[in-house]
């Protein structure tokens, strides 16, 4: 009877630990979702960052474009790439909430995520570089600060950093979670 | 030796040990013993890998504290000045790069402190709890070094190549010096950045249970 109970009892928590699985990848499911939506805002919103001022000298026009600065390129094309990945990793997750005892896929997706998360952030992070500096400018190195004249484009600019950041705080969370997932088998 | 000897031991329990088991299989004693058997064979390879985490982190260690000294020791100052260039730099004139030395000096003393936990999964390589702790805070560290190398990145690359639209002036040309070591810094501390990647893989993988 000691032996029924025991596996009996046994089967209950394995149910359970495959509840905590399921749980685990459906929540991961939605993290990739969010992180596809914020990298994709993000570089939406610094691709069509754009101003020009409204006057003009006979030599040169004042105008702002992200392409004027190679961080901001960087960014985009990050944002890019790291969109792209992350929904072709999506039919990875869905796989793993149907199969929770899936390991080997699971740990070549950290590995993936610790990547993409690297390019995200330097992206990111670059880019936040540049848009401090051109609202606070640096009197060291005499760069003086533009935003008191573009302010539209370096609002945008700055607006788009914010989808990219909460990606990349998605990517964090979704490399624990996994990592979670892997020792609950 | 040691291992040998503790299978022989769970071999004679093996009744009364079987319900404490977490994941009991539907349990004939013969199955279970071997599986006890290769479970402690598996262990060898566990421990290699926890003592390449080990040698990894010092790396790790290494790398960050050469990227956080070699920013914040760079200091030129030019011979002659003129009326419009600032004739002296160091790390502290640009904020970035005080994040940076920030961010690498938290990142070397979070390996410093992480060491022990490293060894304590050498000695014991079936502690999940200490590694899943391992895994979570090596991620952050991973997010932190990458950011504050890429803001320094960002901000010597603008040094050397300058902005046309917004009129800021290559600096690196009077600074040749401050530039290159900078550039050194930014180098290590992605390494780093790369060292705890390779971290956070191998404790997933020593994470799963055989």
């Amino acid at each position: 009877m000691m032996k029924a109970v025991s596996v009996e009892s046994g089967e209950a928590s394995k149910a359970k630990g495959h509840g905590v699985n399921r749980g685990l990848s459906v929540f991961d499911l939605v993290l990739r979702i969010v992180a596809i939506v914020g990298t994709l805002a993000g570089a939406v919103a610094m691709g069509t960052a754009e101003q020009t001022l409204p006057f003009a000298t006979q030599l040169v026009q004042f105008s702002a474009q992200y392409d004027d600065f190679d961080s901001f390129k960087l960014f985009v094309i990050v944002n890019a790439i790291v969109c792209a990945y992350l929904a072709l990793t999506l039919p990875f997750s869905i796989f793993h909430i149907m199969r929770s005892r899936a390991g080997k896929s699971r740990i070549l997706l950290i590995f993936l995520d610790a990547i993409m998360l690297v390019l995200l952030t330097s992206g990111a992070s670059a880019a936040a570089a540049i848009v401090y500096l051109a609202h606070t400018g640096n009197t060291s190195a005499n760069w003086f600060s533009v935003c008191q004249q573009y302010t539209d484009f370096c609002q945008r600019s700055a607006g788009s950093l914010i989808g990219s950041f909460g990606a990349m705080v998605c990517l964090v969370l979704l490399i624990i979670f996994s990592a979670v997932a892997i020792s609950r088998r | 030796m040691d291992s040998k000897s503790t299978s022989y031991e769970t071999a004679i329990n093996m009744s009364e040990t079987e319900s404490t088991k977490q994941k009991s299989s539907s349990g004939a004693p013969i199955i279970a013993t071997t599986k006890t058997i290769s479970h402690n064979q598996k262990g060898g390879w566990r421990r290699g890998l926890s003592i390449f985490d080990f040698i990894l982190r010092l790396c790790a260690l290494a790398t960050t504290l050469a990227a956080a000294t070699a920013m914040g020791t760079t200091e030129e100052t030019l011979p002659l000045f003129t009326q419009f260039f600032q004739f002296q730099a160091s790390y502290d004139d640009l904020p970035a790069f005080s994040y940076f030395v920030v961010a690498n000096a938290i990142a070397s003393a979070y390996v410093v402190l992480s060491l022990p936990f490293s060894i304590v999964c050498i000695v014991r390589p079936h502690l999940v709890g200490v590694k899943l702790l391992l895994l979570i805070l090596d991620t952050v560290m991973v997010a932190f070094t990458t950011a504050a190398a890429a803001a320094a990145a960002a901000i010597v690359y603008l040094a050397e190549n300058g902005n046309s639209t917004t009129q800021w002036v290559a600096i690196c040309q009077q600074f040749g010096d401050f530039c290159q070591r900078v550039s050194g810094a930014v180098v290590a501390s992605f390494i780093a950045a790369f060292i705890f990647i390779i971290l956070v893989v191998f404790s997933a993988v020593t994470l799963r249970r055989a």
